[in-house]
This record gives structure tokens, sequence and C-alpha cells, in this order.
């Protein structure tokens, strides 16, 4: 058990990403382990979401490696990184619910070609949902989700194939505070429930203090302090100590 | 002595060399920008085109997206197409009544207003009204769908947004248009009816026999053909636009404005194309 536990589930060696000559990621090594949550935290342009969009090989890096699940993404072919996607959940920023679809179509989306019979994609689409607390917004369209709603629901269709990743890329920005920890609280409520591996990228203190195992703070494209909470709250570094106050 | 009004035309005359040399090397400069912008341009819809034709016989396929989308570019545009053709019949045949009359050709009416529905006018300006519906609806929505990370969301979640979004949509106009512009060729011959019918007195077999006679299969096949290869760019270009968008908002309007001016000119394009074509077929 506690071998499984400790086998690495994400390795990021050397990683390098620019923009023309902005260089957004300068020399970024990870490991991350079974279980584990990772909060990266960091100002807004720091980085944080072009590393989390490496990741998933929504973008490519200039130099580097990331290994998935022991997979190489940058060698896989289309169909591998399709397979490979799927063990892998992804919370975007502003949910990213597809506006043409319901709410039941937008978490059986990732089902259609799964060949899944009808009543156990029915029964999947209602775990999700009561794993959210949404079972009612079934047949509601994206545009009368309230900003709170559309988060939960990005995490129903994100966590309907049973990921053994979840990446979130700010999921409390925009929310007012009580939303905002409602939903970090069901991010660790969802991790304990599935045991998936989370990393979760923000800029939210609150967020990191409640689902966070191990912070790794992003500065100019580097790491610059990487601990628990409170090893880095009682940090003198001033850009560490800044997160805090 | 008054000092010499400059305005843009004298000024550059008045200049010094160097500043002379500065301003044909800038003029030279963007030239060369403007060409490389079109080759990338032209390189990238190309590359686009390949993709769509790999991706369209390659399984598995998305028959209930394309359903919809066929349905939904053939029932949002048909009111739109019929009104316009219904117009374009009447305003035709009024139009031309006075010019044939002056000849002596009033009976000939019908028979010209068919021929250029359906040849010509019926296409292209069902193909430019679809353009602009069509076209900046697709455009805007895959623009507005990357703006917000659907398309990246439906990526990371192992589904093939290329397939789904593009392909889907462009098959649907290719097959959509066409139908379009048959049922807007029948309300323009409907609209001509009515139109020769404000000035004289022909009964609907009349007319009916008249437009049948006039119009032989080398009018209405090469004009059919043509309607895919309408809808098949429109739909193309449109969905090209919307997926390679940015510029956040901005870009979403970029996008569908991009969308209808280059997929109407391509009409134009092909039409002239096809015309050129069908000459050149009916000679040999």
């Amino acid at each position: 058990m506690e071998a499984t536990q400790n086998a690495t589930v994400v390795k990021m060696a050397h990683l390098q990403k620019s923009f023309g000559d902005n260089e957004v990621l300068k020399d970024i090594s990870l490991t991350i382990h079974k279980g584990e949550t990772v909060v990266v935290l960091g100002k807004s342009g720091s980085g944080k979401s072009v590393l989390i969009k490496c990741m998933v090989r929504l973008l490519d890096v200039d130099e580097g490696k990331v290994s998935i699940l022991g997979s190489d993404i940058f060698s896989l072919n289309r169909k591998e990184l399709n397979l490979l996607r799927m063990k892998i959940g992804f919370l975007f920023q502003g949910a990213a619910l597809y506006d043409s679809l319901t709410v039941r179509e937008n978490l059986e989306f990732p089902l259609r070609q799964s060949g899944k019979p009808r009543e156990e994609i029915d029964a999947l689409v209602m775990e999700v949902l009561q794993s959210v607390g949404l079972e009612d917004a079934v047949d509601l369209m994206p545009s009368e989700l309230s900003g709170g709603m559309r988060k939960r629901i990005g995490l129903a269709r994100s966590m309907i194939l049973k990921p053994e990743i979840m990446l979130y890329d700010e999921p409390t920005t925009g929310l007012d505070p009580i939303t905002a920890k409602e939903i970090s609280n069901l991010i660790l409520e969802v991790q304990k429930k599935y045991n998936t591996t989370s990393i979760i990228i923000t800029h939210d203190i609150q967020c990191a203090r409640i689902t966070a195992n191990r912070m790794l703070i992003l500065n100019n494209g580097v790491f610059v302090a990487e601990g628990a909470f409170d090893e880095l709250k009682k940090s003198e570094d001033k850009l560490v100590h800044s997160f805090f106050e | 002595m008054s000092k010499p009004v400059l305005n843009k035309m004298t000024e550059p005359l008045l200049l010094s060399k160097s500043k002379r040399d500065a301003v044909t090397l800038k003029n030279k400069n963007d030239t060369l920008k403007g060409m490389k912008a079109f080759f990338t341009e032209v390189t990238s819809l190309t590359f686009f085109t390949g993709r769509f034709f790999k991706e369209l016989f390659q399984p598995p396929y998305e028959f209930n997206e394309l359903v919809k989308q066929a349905y939904l570019i053939g029932n949002k545009s048909f009111y739109l197409v019929a009104i316009t053709g219904f117009i374009m019949g009447l305003v035709l045949t009024i139009q031309s009544a006075p010019t044939l009359s002056q000849f002596g050709a009033e009976s000939w009416l019908p028979a010209m207003v068919a021929v250029s529905i359906i040849r010509e006018i019926g296409p292209v300006i069902t193909a430019l009204i679809c353009a602009g519906k069509v076209g900046s609806g697709i455009g805007a929505e895959l623009a507005s769908m990357k703006v917000t990370e659907q398309i990246d969301a439906m990526e990371v979640s192992g589904a093939n947004p290329f397939k789904y979004l593009v392909v889907t949509r462009v098959v649907a106009a290719t097959l959509m248009i066409p139908v379009l512009v048959i049922f807007s060729d029948a309300i323009s011959l409907g609209g001509a009816f009515m139109g020769v019918n404000i000035t004289g007195d022909v009964s609907f077999s009349l007319f009916f026999s008249q437009v049948v006679e006039a119009v032989d299969f080398a009018d209405v096949f090469p004009a059919f053909i043509k309607t895919f290869f309408f809808g098949f760019i429109i739909g193309l270009v449109a969905c090209y636009k919307g997926y390679h968008s940015n510029k956040g908002t901005e870009g979403v309007g970029a996008a569908a404005n991009a969308a209808v001016v280059m997929a109407s000119l391509l009409v134009f394009i092909i039409d002239m194309i096809a015309v050129q074509f069908t000459n050149l077929l009916i000679n040999y």
C-alpha cells in the first residue's frame, strides 16, 4: 500500500517554455506522488496556467520532459495521448462548459465514444452530480448557472471518467469567499472519495490552506519555495511571506 | 509670403533624400509583411483543408452532431433565403420587363428570368446570404469556444474537437446550401410569376411550361454542382477563422467578420472558375 502511494504519477524535468522573447517557464522540475495534493501558488502572469497546460500537452514545451503515469507525453501519438488524457481530469478557470449543450449533455460528452449502455451513462451522470450537490441542475443550460454552479458542474464533468489525476486551473478565481471556500472543500472531498492525485494552480491562499499537502511557489518561471502550508507560512522570505499576508 | 500648405500628396516630394529613402524602405517592408501574412494564411488554410479531408474519412464519425448542424443550417437560414429569393425573382422580373418590351420580346420574360435565376443569381445570392448568416454564426461560435477554453476542454477530455466541431459543420454546410439554393430558386420563380402578372396576365401553367422549355440540363446541372463548392468553402472558411481566432473577445468579432468577407470573396472566385469550366465543357 505504501509503495503504491509513493508511486510517481507526474514527473517534470527541466521544463522550458517561451512565447517569443518572453521566457515563461525557465527550468521547472517537479515530481508528484500518487494521492498527493500539490498546490502551485504564484502571482498573475507567473506561468502557472502555462505549466498546467504543458502537463496535458495543450501547449508544447521548448525543452524538458513531462512524464505522466509513466508515459512521456511529448512522444505519444494522438491516439495514445487521448487515452492518457482520459485518465486526467482538468477543471478550467472559467469551467469551460459547452454553451450549446445542457448540463446532462456536458457531463455525457467525455463518455460519447465509450460504448457504455444508456443506463450506465445516466447512473454515472447522477453519481457525479450528487458528488457536487447539483442533481437538480441536470437539465439546465450553462447560461442558467451561477459562477459557483458552473465550477461544480465543470468539476463533475472532469470527474466522470474517474481520472487518476486532477488538474485545477484557478478553481476559486472569480468566486465570492463563501463559494470559494465551498469549492475548496469540495475539491478535498472529491480527492478523498476518488483517491486522485491533484495539482491545483491558484493564488488563493485559503484554497491552498484547505487543500494542499505540499505547496510550491512559482515566480518568474522558476519554483522559489517548496513545503507544507505551515512551513511556508513561517518563511521569512519576502515573496513567500507576501502570499500569507 | 505665405507658407505652402502641405498635405499627404505633396509632403513626400518635399522630403530630403534620406527621408524619402526611409519612406520607400518602410513601404517595401509593409508590402513584404503583407505578402508574408497572405502566404502564411494560404498555407495555414491549405493544411486546415488537408486535415479536414484526413479526419473526414477516419472513424469515429459524429453523425448526431452532423444531423444537428445540418438541421440548424437548413432550418435557421430557410426563412431568410425564402424571403430574399422571392424578392429577387420579383424585382428581376419587374426590372427586366420594360427592356424586353422595347424589343417586343415580353413573351420571353419567364424564360429569361428562369435561366438567370437557375444559372447564376439564385446560387450566388443564396451563397452570399449563407456566407453572412451561416459563416458569421459558425465563425463566432467557434471563436467564442476557443476564447472560453471550451475547445481545450474537449481536447483534454480525450475527444477530437476538430472532428466534432469542424468536420461536422463543413459537411453540414456542403450538404445544406445546395438544398437551400433549390428552395431559393423555386421561391424566386414564384416571385417571378407574380412579377409577370403585375404587368400582364400569364397563367401559372403557361409560365411553368415556358420556364421548363427554356431551362435544360446544361443550365441546371453545373449550377447545382457549384453550390456544393459554395457550401464547402463557406463552412471551411468559417471554421478556419473561428478555430484559429485569438485576442480574447475582440477576436470573436474579428473571426466572424473575416469569415464573412473571405467566404463571400471565395464564392465569387469559385463562381468565376465554375462559369469558365462550364463554358469549356459545353464548347468541347
